[in-house]
């Protein structure tokens, strides 16, 4: 397999697709930044000293993370049954994987800071535009809209999660800061699947992309929402939550949604 | 219940599927490892490797089609997060699986019309019965139909098969070796998870048993068209008689499976499959239901 990663590129289109939507290709792909942590971080990773205030703020913090991962775990399972064909239901797969076990780590973190009941903890703490989201985002997986649920989660989601995690991951403790850098690998994987899916999609279906451009003019509301809920509860500053939006629309573009 | 699921967590099956028994594989295999000549050369014995293993794609796909749907249907974060797993094991066995037809010379053009023209139809039946319930968002059934009756099937007949294949073909035995792992963990769960919720709603007794019986009916239907007398297991029954004693011995469920035929294989798998539901379902506190014999 490692053999052929190395001349991935010189497959023809359709073997490249295939390959790439693999047991074998997330595998590969996993085993190198997953091998040897626990729950997301080296075990000797030191768990840093914060202030209770410090502490209550990170709860709240990856609180709203589990939301987030929770719809995405919620979605991806979803997107499985809806998918078209056998390759990007294996895929998906992988995706529902790696968001149960960004779900994992973000709640054995709570535990290590001290949460007994982190499903409690993450319903007290959820903001509301965030829980709106995951209802919208699953409403649309289970109309099995294929093009319009697989935008809200690998696009809009995967985008604002990216964004959140690798702005968080520059000034998070350690422990934190490698729990959050892992879980951007995966989501660098799980967008470059929905530019792919949705790319050619879009090429075939003229009117398609006006119609993506209607959902995210309705979700992207809630992900700045989120944003600014989040800032509100953790008393961070509004430029905080302007440079996050500004991210998030850059993230969005990249992918070619702008 | 936090307990019990830490052993079905996704850092455990990390540890012990992608980083433990599925290491160094390929597709399920070791490395280089082929199908037998003997399959390429005789056509009626391909044909029956390509129809053994559509059904075992059509199993799969159910199997990855049914977890996924329960991942919204869990009642609990834990629950969701061991079903994310389960949903990638079964997409694993729908891949390998599919590779197997391509390396028995499928071509990929044919794939979905093989499957078509292959896929046993009451075996489609026992995937309806259980889809109904995942698409109902049923989770109580759902894990009884998927983890319980699928699962306890799947299980005893990927190890028939591996049994059977050992020295035959070593390939497909290994193949079979990490799906039969990923079963048990998989009945597993079923059995410690569903057993409380049992216990939380008593009315639901009736119903679930009920699609028991209906789905071990097909279960059943789906061995008898298997096994029963056809081209296939003529010529399989002659493979014998010219090998006369030289067939390796291939034993499970304390039988010899080279010396059985093949409607007595069909009876001590049938026996053995039923025989587990009633102790499985009897340890989750409902009454196994006996479906007509085909």
């Amino acid at each position: 397999m490692s053999e052929e990663l190395l001349d991935l590129h010189q497959l023809e289109p359709a073997r490249f697709f295939e390959q790439v939507h693999s047991f074998e290709f997330w595998f590969e792909a996993v085993e190198g930044y997953l091998h040897g942590l626990e729950y997301g971080h080296r075990r000797e990773t030191p768990e840093a000293e914060l202030s209770a205030a410090e502490r209550d703020r990170l709860i709240t913090v990856l609180c709203n993370y589990c939301v987030g991962e929770t719809a995405a775990l919620e979605g991806a399972g979803g997107l499985v049954q809806i998918a078209p064909n056998r390759a990007t239901k294996i895929f998906l797969s992988t995706q529902t994987v790696d968001e149960g076990r960004h779900l994992e780590v973000l709640v054995h973190r709570l535990r290590e800071l001290g949460v007994a009941d982190p499903e409690l903890e993450i319903a007290t703490r959820a903001t509301p535009a965030l829980l709106e989201f995951k209802r919208r985002l699953l409403a649309l997986v289970r109309e099995r809209d294929w093009l319009a649920a697989l935008f809200a989660q690998n696009v809009i989601l995967e985008a604002m999660e990216f964004t959140v995690f690798q702005a968080h991951a520059r000034s998070a403790d350690p422990r934190t800061r490698e729990v959050l850098q892992g879980i951007v690998k995966d989501e660098r994987r799980h967008m470059g699947f929905g530019e792919n899916e949705l790319g050619r999609r879009l090429a075939a279906e003229p009117g398609a992309a006006q119609r993506l451009a209607a959902i995210r003019h309705e979700l992207d509301p809630l992900v700045f929402g989120s944003f600014r809920d989040t800032l509100a509860r953790i008393g961070g500053r509004r430029e905080e939550g302007a440079d996050l939006a500004e991210h998030y629309r850059a993230a969005v573009a990249r992918l070619g949604f702008a | 219940m936090a307990d019990f699921l830490s052993a079905y967590s996704i850092q455990q099956w990390l540890e012990s599927a992608p980083q433990g028994y599925l290491m160094n594989t390929e597709y399920g295999h070791p490395p280089g490892e082929k199908e037998p000549e003997l399959v390429f050369s005789d056509p009626l014995l391909r044909e029956q490797a390509i129809r053994t293993t559509v059904q075992l794609v059509v199993g799969e796909r159910c199997a990855l089609s049914a977890s996924s749907g329960l991942v919204n249907a869990a009642p609990d974060e834990g629950s969701k997060r061991f079903l994310a797993t389960q949903t990638l094991d079964e997409a694993r066995h729908v891949e390998v699986f599919t590779q197997r037809l391509f390396d028995l010379g499928v071509k990929k053009s044919d794939l979905e019309s093989t499957i078509r023209s292959h896929a046993n139809p009451n075996l489609v039946k026992f995937a309806e019965v259980l889809l109904e319930k995942v698409d109902r968002k049923d989770f109580v059934a759902g894990v009884v139909g998927q983890n319980i009756v699928l699962e306890g099937m799947a299980f005893h007949v990927f190890e028939l098969l591996q049994a059977t294949s050992q020295a035959l073909n070593p390939k497909f035995a290994h193949t079979l070796s990490g799906t039969i792992a990923d079963e048990r963990r998989h009945v597993g769960f079923g059995e410690n998870r569903i057993g409380s919720l049992i216990r939380e709603n008593p009315h639901r007794k009736g119903d679930v048993e009920r699609m028991q019986k209906e789905m071990s009916y097909y279960m059943l239907a789906t061995f008898a068209d298997s096994f029963r007398a056809g081209p296939t297991q003529q010529e399989i029954a002659r493979l014998r008689r010219e090998a006369g004693g030289a067939l390796p011995k291939s034993e499970w469920q304390g039988v010899n499976l080279s010396e059985l035929e093949p409607r007595e294989m069909e009876a001590v798998l049938a026996d053995t499959v039923l025989a587990e539901f009633k102790r499985r379902l009897g340890r989750i506190g409902l009454e196994y239901q006996t479906p007509a014999r085909p």
